[in-house]
């Protein structure tokens, strides 16, 4: 028997991870699915969905939570955003989510290959909305003026825990830079929809959930994600503890009577689950 | 036909996983897609789906055992 609470128990399909594998092995990309050992990996994968991962598969920040690899950055694939939008192509998306690893050496942190993703995305698949889970950027407005200027559908920016953890979960980010991407890309380019998420389970507490609350709301942001904090390995930042699903049913009703105008909150909730979900409910008239 | 059911490798880094319960017993049957057994990881308990459907045959591994990744857990008796 497992020590593993009951709502943690997920479906796993080999064939069907197996075929969107082989698909991204193909086009020679990454997945956040995979390099983050994404629990939801077979529940989305068995929908022919996946959240594709570029500008390489290392990344130049050790956050504590987070399952992909810190090491030296690889060269930029200037194929990889024709490769994207192939696959999204392939996959038969209809909401593509793209993410990347961090990139601090790069001047403008990716922001120009974010945006020629998207680009691509829209030449081949022009029906399709594309949803970006950026990185800080190093909160420069120059490199979010680039992602903004190729009008993502939705860009998510995750704020990831409370500001008291940084320290201890996201060492080399800031609380108030990632709400000041947030803040900016608002500010910018209002019609583009704004999402962020973080993790519970980390140690925070009620108080500083709420204030977090206050404080991405207060930066417009208009979708949230709430999900469980799962350690990658014993070597990363320590389980506090599980929250139960009527938890996160709590935060769910007290983000939206905040104001936000879709929040997915569950144990199993991730940044890109069933984003199309979140997309199609924010854009629905009241 | 003898269809042999392995321990599917659920991560990059993994090597091997803990089958921590069978959803199924000698003799019952299981159709594809349907959970056969469970696999403990870092994060989740993982719900493996049988890849065809048929009788099991055979249990090779115990509640508990750690198997690595490829070993063979049961034989399925295929339908077909």
């Amino acid at each position: 028997m497992s020590a593993r609470p009951e709502w943690l128990k997920v479906r796993f399909s080999r064939e069907a991870v197996g075929e969107v594998a082989g698909l991204m092995s193909r086009y020679g990309l990454n997945t956040v699915c995979r390099e983050a050992n994404c629990p939801n990996r077979g529940e989305c994968c068995a929908k022919r969905t996946a959240t594709f991962l570029i500008l390489g598969g290392n990344c130049t920040r050790n956050c504590r939570f987070c399952n992909i690899a810190c090491g030296a950055p690889e060269a930029v694939d200037p194929e990889e955003p024709e490769n994207v939008a192939r696959a999204a192509r392939e996959l038969g998306l209809r909401h593509v989510v793209v993410t990347s690893v961090t990139r601090d050496d790069l001047p403008d942190g990716g922001a120009a290959h974010f945006a020629r993703t998207i680009e691509a995305i829209r030449a081949m698949l022009p029906d399709a909305t594309v949803e970006v889970l950026i990185p800080d950027l190093k909160g420069d407005p120059a490199s979010l003026d680039i992602v903004l200027a190729a009008r993502p559908d939705v860009l998510n920016h995750n704020v990831e825990t409370v500001e008291a953890l940084y320290a201890a979960v996201r060492p080399q980010a800031k609380y108030e830079r990632s709400l000041a991407v947030l803040r900016y890309c608002k500010d910018a380019a209002p019609d583009v929809l704004t999402k962020t998420g973080f993790m519970v389970g980390l140690g925070e507490t009620d108080g500083q959930i709420e204030r977090l609350l206050d404080d991405v709301r207060t930066a417009g942001c208009d979708l949230l994600t709430i999900g469980q904090y799962l350690p990658p390995t014993k070597a990363h930042a320590p389980l506090h503890r599980y929250v139960s699903p009527e938890e996160f049913d709590r935060y769910r009703d007290l983000a939206l009577a905040k104001g936000f105008r879709y929040v997915a909150s569950a144990p199993l909730a991730r940044s890109s689950y069933r984003a199309q979900e979140a997309l199609e409910a924010a854009r629905r008239p009241e | 036909m003898k269809i042999e059911v392995t321990m599917p490798r659920m991560a990059p880094e993994m090597n091997s996983g803990v089958l921590c319960a069978w959803l199924k017993g000698e003799g019952d049957r299981v159709q594809k897609g349907e959970a056969l057994f469970e696999v403990e990881t870092e994060k989740v308990v993982l719900q493996v789906e049988a890849e065809c459907g048929g009788t099991v045959a055979r249990l090779l591994a115990d509640e508990g055992d750690e198997v690595p990744v490829g070993g063979v857990v049961a034989v399925l008796e295929d339908e077909r």
